[in-house]
């Protein structure tokens, strides 16, 4: 994987694909009945603000899959007591809470604009706080420990018990319980939005969009690992030499 | 004043391009770096 995101084909890809997303997701008019290839559908409980899905949505997507993929390198840690899977563990962490932050961001932007304020505890807004909160203890317990090996072990550890969480406040509480967000239990409005209100062209900007964010967070992931191991080894070089 | 009130869609769209092109810069020359900062380590 690390020499294709290295490769200038995929940097090419990525940087076509998230422009061609940004001017067809922004640029696009939303009509009520759209006839041209170019028109979005006008989602009722959505109108304008349909055109956030394709940024607000694949963020908090990415967010469960990099907190999946450092579950997945926290139990290869586990294993193997290999340092560098540690590192892509945490790395995928940091990433994870980018983009949790970045979906709460537009996410407020987008409840300011279709229900009056940037924030109302509704449970979707609660769970992705309660989320904050959770990653948010790692970076605090990793800063505690200065020994890498107990760092690393008691990081994948955590990293493992609260990833049991993330279906339950991403994918279950959310849309059990009422609310405001599209999916909540008592929306008869717009939930769910993807498969029924969109039309063809619309969904496939979202899947684009979806690919483009994916492709992102894989380069910015290599890089972000790749840095992490060649800071530690620096430092096991120059603590040797002393 | 007005020509921002009509096309404010696509002003916010030239930012969010602008945007992304910083970013999308910022992470080819860190690549490039980090390339460049690996092969240099691995040399000496």
């Amino acid at each position: 994987m690390k020499n294709i995101v290295h490769s200038k084909w995929y940097q090419t890809v990525l940087f076509l694909l998230m422009t061609a997303v940004i001017i067809a997701g922004i640029g696009f008019p939303i009509v009520q009945k759209p006839t041209a290839w170019y028109e979005f559908p006008y989602i009722p409980g959505l109108e304008e603000n349909a055109r956030i899905i394709f940024f607000h949505v694949p963020s908090s997507w990415l967010a469960t899959v990099a907190f999946l993929m450092a579950t997945i390198y926290s139990i290869k840690y586990l294993l193997k007591k290999r340092l560098e899977d540690d590192m892509k563990a945490f790395t995928s962490i940091q990433l994870g809470m980018v983009f949790v932050i970045l979906a709460t961001i537009t996410g407020s932007i987008w409840a300011k604009f279709a229900w009056g304020s940037f924030w109302h505890w509704d449970p979707r807004e609660t769970s992705i706080f309660a989320l904050l909160l959770i990653y948010g203890a790692l970076f605090a317990l990793r800063s505690a420990i200065e020994n890498e090996e107990k760092k690393a072990t008691l990081s994948a550890v955590y990293n493992i018990i609260v990833f049991v969480t993330v279906p339950f406040f991403i994918f279950i509480m959310p849309r059990i319980m009422a609310g405001l967000h599209p999916g909540s239990a008592d929306d008869t409005n717009s939930g769910p939005v993807v498969n029924f209100k969109m039309n063809g062209n619309m969904q496939l900007i979202f899947y684009l969009s979806l690919i483009a964010f994916s492709m992102l967070y894989a380069w910015m992931w290599v890089l972000g690992a790749r840095s992490m191991k060649m800071l530690y080894n620096v430092r096991k070089q120059k603590f040797y030499n002393e | 004043m007005d020509f921002f009130s009509e096309n404010a869609l696509y002003i916010v769209m030239v930012i969010v391009l602008l945007t992304w092109g910083g970013i999308f810069s910022f992470l080819a020359v860190l690549d490039k770096r980090l390339k460049d900062l690996q092969r240099e380590i691995k040399e000496n």
